[in-house]
Formats: C-alpha cells, structure tokens, sequence
C-alpha cells in the first residue's frame, strides 16, 4: 500500500454538507456530491460540485469556480449569479453516490473493500481524489468520535486511488484499470464472488470473452449458474464458447434443459461433441471430472515429432505431463512422461520409451473421488488416464480437478 | 452398507437444500425464547393472546417476503443495503440495534440450555460452558451446514405440539373464536408478554437472515414467486406451531391455574400425549431449539456486522484479516453464556424479557426496511404495493404503541 504524501489532508467526509459562499460571503447551499473524471491509472481530479440550494433546488458549479476547499470552509472565486448553470453531467463519477460507502476492488490486494472515506489532495497543481480510506479510524471520523482515539491506537490504512476500481455508476471499459485484467482469473473470480450479483456481472461483462472465460471456470459452481442468466444468452454464450469441454458441461448439468439445449446448439461442431460425451457422466465421477484436452501420440512417433506436436498444440491443453500414447481406436498403449520425453533421443520411437499401460493404473469413468485419489496416490500420478471397457482412451482427471473437488471453498 | 448410509445422508440434506429461506428462517424462529414465550402466552392468558397470533403471522409474512425482495433485488444483506443507503451513522446506529436484540436472543438459547439440563438434572453450570465451547467449536473447525441441518431435523420436535394439541382435547371453537376477537388487558405483565409474543415470532435478525440466505443460497429474481409462496408457507406454518403450543398450555397450565416460573412447568403440557416422559421430551425439544439458534445467530451477527463496516469475514478467513469477525462470534457467544452462569437468574423470564428486546427494536429495523424497499432507484419495479405498506406501517405503530403503553401501565404500576 502506498502512502500518499501532502500537505493538507483533507477527508471528504469532512466537507460534505458544508456551506459553500460565494465571492460576496453569501451562503448558496450545502455540499451534497462531488462529481470526478475518472481515468484508469490516474489520480481524479474534481469537477463539479453538486450543491443542494434553498427548497432543494440541485446546482452545478465546476471546479474552476472554486477558490478555497478546506474543512474550515468552502468558497467560490465569483458571484453565485455569474456562474453558468450546467447540467449534470451523466458519465461522471460522484463521489457520494457512487463511491463512498461502496465496495470497491483494491487492485493491489485483490480483494473487495467498503469506502469509509476519500482522502483529497492537491496532485499536479489539481485537487483530485488520492486514496480511499478503508480503515475504522475512517469509520470513527464519519461517525464524528475521531477525538475518543486520541491515544492514536487506530491507523489509517489507505488504497492509492490509482490501485482502486470502483463498481457502481458507470463503469465503461475504457475507464477499466488495466490492473484489473493483470489480476489472475481466480482472483478476479473471488473478486466477482464477493460483489454483490449486479456489480459482479457487470465486471464481467467488460472483461473480453477469453479472458472472462477463465474467470468463469473458477466462479463457485451456484454463483456461475446465477451469471449465466444474468449476463444474458449472448455474453453468456460468448463467454461459454471459449471455456474447455469439461467446465462446459459442468455448468450446463446445473442448467435447465431449454437453456443447456441453447448453449449447446451455440458450440461449434468440435467442442459440441466432447461437451456432449461429458455431460453424460455424473459430476462426482471420474467421467464428469475429466477433460478431453490431453496429448495424445501414435506409437510409431518419434521423440522430435512429439515435441514438435507439443509446440504446436500447447496452447489449447491446461497441461502436458504426460503424453498419452494411443493405438488403434484410441485404445490406450502407455504413457511417456515429458521428463523422460526431453531426456531421450530425438529419434527414438515413443513405444521403445513409454510406460506400458497397467490396467491399475488408468481410471475407470464412473469411479468416484476416493478412487481417483487412491489410484493417482499409489501411482504418483499427476494426471490420469480415463478409458472405458475397451481401454479406449476417453479423457484424463489432472490433479487440481481432483482438488477442486476436495477443497471446494479455496 | 456404508455406501447406504452415505446415500441416506445424501438425500435428506437435498431435501433441506431444496427447503426454502421461508420454512428455514420460520422454524428457526421456534427457539428457546419462541417455547417458553408461546407456552407462558397460554399458561398466563389462555386464548387471549391468539388474535394477536393471527396478525402477527400476516405480519411475518409480510415482512419476511419484503426482505426476500430486498435480497432478490440487490443481491446483497440487509447491513450492506443499509450502508450503501444511509451512510454510516444511521449504519451504526441500526447495526447497535441488532447486535443488541441478537445478544439478547443468544441470552435466551443458552438458558434455553441451561433449563433444559435442569430438567434432567445436570447443574447449568456444566452444561451452559460446554454448550458455549460446542458451538465455538464446530462454527470454527466443524460444518456450520451439516451442524444446522442436524439440529433443523432435531427440531421437527414441534410436532408432538401438534400431536399433543389434538390429544388433549382442546376447545377448537373458543380457539376460533379467540383468533378473530381482540382482547387486551392494560397491565404490565399482559403488554410484556404480548410484546414478547410480536418479537418472537417477527425478529430483527430474522430480517437480516432471510436476506443473507437468499443471497447466499444464490436464488435468483425469476424465483420471486416461488420464493414468496413458500415465505408465506413457512410463516403459517412457525405460527401454526405456535397456535398448537399455546392452545397445549391453556388447556393444561391455565386450566389449573399454574405459572411458569421453571422449565418443568412449561413441559406439563405436553403430559397428555407422552406421560412421564414429557419431561425429557421437553427437555431435549428445549435444547435442539436452544442449539440451532446458538449456532445460527453468532455467526448471522458477525456477517451482517462485517458486511455493513467492510470488515472480512467468513470461517476461511485467517484470523488475522479475520480477526473482527472472529472476535464478534466470540463476544457473541461467551457474553450471553457467562450472563446466563449468575447464580438465581430467573432464567423463564430472562427467555422472555429477550424476546422483549427483540420487539422493542423490531419497528427500528422495519422502519429501515420500509425506506429501502419503497425506493425506486433501489428496487426499480419491485417496490413495495399499497397493501404491504398499509400492513407493515401498522406492524410498526402498533409494536411502537404496544411499548408506549408498555411504558405507561408500568410506570403507573397496573400490574
């Protein structure tokens, strides 16, 4: 967290709903918002004020009228009466409604924090927002008891306003931080399950579909489901497309048949026949676990071709520890780890080096959690072939499947 | 065989994950302080108190559907709406309210413990602290879920109300006749016990729970229906509990005339159906209902507390970001059970008294709930109709006016 140094520390709860004087020391109302431009990456500077006059009539007066901001006293550099009455600007920020007392994403931390106060500043010469206070002294000071901690036992801890993305109001993808999307897709995915269903759409939403896919496949399963109907039947179908076969079917076991029927018909030819074969299986067993990303060989391959092979298709696996070597109707031969894969010669055939296929050690698709476990302990497997009665290869359970299934709240 | 037992474990907690907020929120509601309240209503005043039943049911209904739209809509608790809504002054100010009605109603479960063991004879002294490290102990190491289903089916107890209010013969038709006529006695005890009877059944917490639970439970607006349906069931279905116990202690208790000071004397009511083992069976339905909401309310305390001020909470948190949430559960549980431990507590009444606070405090809480669900920037098209504002403002000015007169009678000492 990074301190923000300046000279006169100033609190937005300290001047919200003072009287603000004009040039010639009358009082025209009391400070109701203030509204920011706000840039990704940037301090906000201030730019309107919104003031609440006499039988509740709301002004606009911008910034540059301003001449004295402080706790003491606000006042304007001209005459009330000279002031251009603009109106409100709609794709601005406010400060009181939109992001005080809100959640907001600490960028840095990736988390979901509540605003208990902004700290302003002068940056560039520019009165703008510098940090948000999320600390109970902060809380103390809204509540007007900050003089009950004179022993100074409560500290303030800031977030650098630049480190921060705020939620509500309008949230446009060019005011996105570009820290958000740095974020790892689990983190983001707890980011969106701590947000409130309405708020949490909408971060996806300005996400693009690769990266929201990832998210996605690490959103907890009920709140995945709610997202899908929130985000409606395109953005979802977007972002569907792009996740992997097995997170595919997973989520559309858990929808109603007329949606599942939806998203299938929007699956391209490829991916549509895998999801379909998944989706069979019951989720706690090896054939709703697996996935049917793995790396498949002939037996008659050599060493460099396999490499080459790997090169080219990687980018489409989560993992390539093993390669699976198949033989006719993908009946499954053996395996040849990829340590023992960069080790040999590069001419040598993959069934000269693999590990013949042991009928223990391979996974039956309706074996349950605790078989998975036990057959991928006792065989120091990081990733196990599933293969039905024939022994045709079908798919493969990688071991953070399995954890995900027994430590479900990480 | 083991894979049979799984199979069973597995069907009955679907049939609870199917169970609605309603019926959860409404049962849970039958507590220590719900037991003692609705068997002294019909020990001290026999039918009397029954119209007053009937409206508060409308009541419950009413305003537990309105949090449920609160939760569908904004998909968050109660503590969060009102943060985002009214700053953090009237926050603080509605969030004292429920610590204090909730530390008030976790009094009562613990001497709920307390008088149950009494019963079969185990001094309070051991049974409240072990109760206290047992609930500490399974919200931190153990399921919060499974524990909660456990004492739910154990709660299922009220049925022998039921059972018990057929077999003992009661005037079906006075009871009818009671529900619709109002009768009121302006004296202290009469207002406490009718106060008592309004916080019972409708709670502060209650609000903040059912909410909490639709966000949580992941229930989506297009389940509005559904869900109002089954709120209304669940709130005619705690009451027709309720209807059966006081009905059990006015044809038993008030026909003789006996008082409810002790524990022992509320299980009398159930003599008619179980005989000499009325005690136990009182004895153990005390404790499960004592249990649920010993487990339910600490933790429901600290995320709603931790929601409204931003503080982390939740059981996979360390304790050092966690620490806050830690230390509410904690103060939640110890202070009401070290209260519960002074010698001579008249622990019947301090059952009671709680549900007293809790409807004390009630209208404050609705008052927030009436302001957010009648906003339209906040609720959009959901907001509240006509008929559920007459009802829930009336709710609210006649728990305030039932306290007035409280105040009044007792100051003027109409006992």
């Amino acid at each position: 967290m990074s301190i923000i140094f300046c000279t006169n520390m100033l609190y937005l709860s300290q001047i919200l709903n003072s009287k603000i004087k004009d040039s010639s020391d009358k009082t025209i109302g009391r400070l109701k918002d203030i509204s920011v431009k706000s840039k990704a990456g940037a301090y906000a500077p201030l730019d309107f004020l919104i003031v609440k006059g006499k039988r509740r009539k709301e002004y606009v007066i911008p910034y540059e009228f301003v001449e004295n901001l402080s706790k003491e006293e606000i006042t304007l550099k001209s005459l009330f009466k000279s002031i251009p009455n603009e109106s409100l600007p709609e794709s601005h920020a406010y400060l009181n409604r939109d992001v005080l007392d809100q959640q907001i994403v600490d960028l840095e931390g990736a988390r979901v924090v509540r605003v208990n106060d902004l700290k302003l500043g002068l940056f560039e010469d520019r009165m703008s927002v510098l940090g948000i206070d999320i600390s109970n002294k902060g809380l103390l000071r809204r509540l007007g008891l900050e003089r009950f901690d004179f022993l100074d036992l409560l500290k303030v801890s800031f977030i650098d306003w630049r480190k921060a993305q705020p939620i509500k109001g309008i949230l446009k993808l060019d005011t996105m931080s570009k820290d958000l999307t740095k974020l790892h897709p689990a983190d983001l995915a707890n980011i969106v399950e701590d947000l409130s269903l309405k708020q949490g759409s909408k971060l996806v939403r300005t996400l693009d579909a690769e990266m929201a896919a990832k998210v996605f496949e690490e959103i907890e399963p009920a709140v995945k489901k709610i997202l899908v109907s929130y985000l409606g039947p395109e953005k979802a179908s977007q972002i569907v497309e792009k996740m992997s076969a097995d997170e595919i079917a997973d989520l559309l076991q858990s929808l109603p048949r007329e949606e599942r029927d939806r998203f299938l018909s929007l699956l391209q030819n490829g991916k549509l026949k895998k999801v379909e074969r998944l989706i069979k299986y019951r989720k706690d067993t090896a054939g709703g676990l697996m996935n049917m990303d793995y790396m498949s060989a002939g037996q008659d391959w050599t060493v460099a071709h396999t490499l080459d092979e790997i090169r080219r298709v990687y980018p489409s696996m989560r993992s390539v520890l093993y390669v699976y070597v198949i033989g006719k109707r993908e009946v499954l031969k053996g395996t040849v780890s990829l340590r023992r894969l960069i080790s040999a010669k590069s001419n040598v055939k993959l069934k000269d080096i693999m590990k013949r296929m042991q009928k223990r050690a391979v996974i039956r698709p309706n074996q349950s959690i605790e078989d998975i476990v036990s057959v991928m302990t006792k065989y120091n497997l990081y990733t196990a072939a599933v293969v039905d009665e024939k022994n045709t290869m079908i798919g493969m359970v990688a071991i953070d499947d399995v954890m995900r299934c027994l430590a479900p709240k990480a | 065989m083991r894979k049979i037992f799984k199979k069973f474990w597995f069907k009955l907690i679907l049939i609870f994950g199917v169970i609605g907020p309603g019926i959860i929120a409404a049962n849970a509601d039958n507590d220590a302080g719900g037991i003692t309240t609705y068997s002294a209503v019909g020990a001290h005043y026999g039918l009397k108190m029954l119209w007053v039943l009937l409206l508060v049911t409308v009541s419950l209904a009413i305003t537990q559907e309105m949090g449920v739209r609160i939760g569908l809509v904004t998909r968050q608790g109660l503590g969060g709406v009102i943060r985002e809504n009214f700053g953090v002054r009237w926050t603080s100010f509605a969030m004292l309210l429920m610590f204090v009605a909730n530390i008030g109603t976790v009094t009562a479960e613990f001497a709920g413990v307390a008088a149950a063991f009494s019963i079969i004879g185990v001094s309070k002294y051991i049974a409240v602290p072990l109760a206290a490290l047992a609930v500490w102990f399974i919200l931190y190491k153990g399921s919060f879920k499974t524990t909660q289903k456990i004492f739910l089916v154990f709660s299922a107890f009220y049925i022998v109300y039921i059972i018990n209010g057929f077999i003992v013969r009661p005037d079906f038709n006075a009871a009818l006749v009671s529900l619709v006529t109002p009768t009121i006695e302006w004296t202290t005890p009469f207002l406490l016990t009718m106060i008592a009877l309004i916080g019972t059944t409708i709670t502060p917490w209650g609000q903040f729970f059912i909410q909490s639970y639709v966000v949580d439970k992941g229930l989506d607006i297009k389940h509005y229906k559904l869900e109002k349906a089954e709120v209304f069931f669940g709130a005619f279905l705690t009451d027709l509990v309720s209807f059966f116990i006081i009905i059990s202690t006015a044809a038993t208790l008030y026909k003789y005339g006996i008082d409810i000071t002790d524990a022992k004397d509320a299980a009398v009511a159930l003599r008619p159906l179980a005989g000499n083992l009325a005690q136990f069976l009182f004895a153990f339905g005390l404790f499960a209902a004592s249990m649920l909401g010993a487990f339910i309310l600490p933790t429901a305390t600290a995320y709603s507390l931790c929601e409204a001020f931003g503080w982390e909470s939740g059981f996979n948190t360390t304790w050092r970001t966690g620490r806050t949430f830690y230390i509410i559960i904690l103060l939640s549980i110890f202070i009401p059970a070290a209260f519960v431990l002074i010698p001579k507590l008249p622990l019947v009444k301090i059952m009671i008294w709680s549900q007293d606070i809790n409807g004390i405090l009630l209208p404050f809480i609705l008052i927030f709930v009436m302001k957010i669900i009648n906003n339209k920037r906040i609720m959009g098209e959901y907001v509240n109709k006509p008929v559920g504002n007459v009802i829930a403002w009336l709710t609210i000015f006649g728990i305030i006016g039932a306290t007035v007169a409280l105040v009044v009678t007792s100051s003027l000492g109409m006992n």
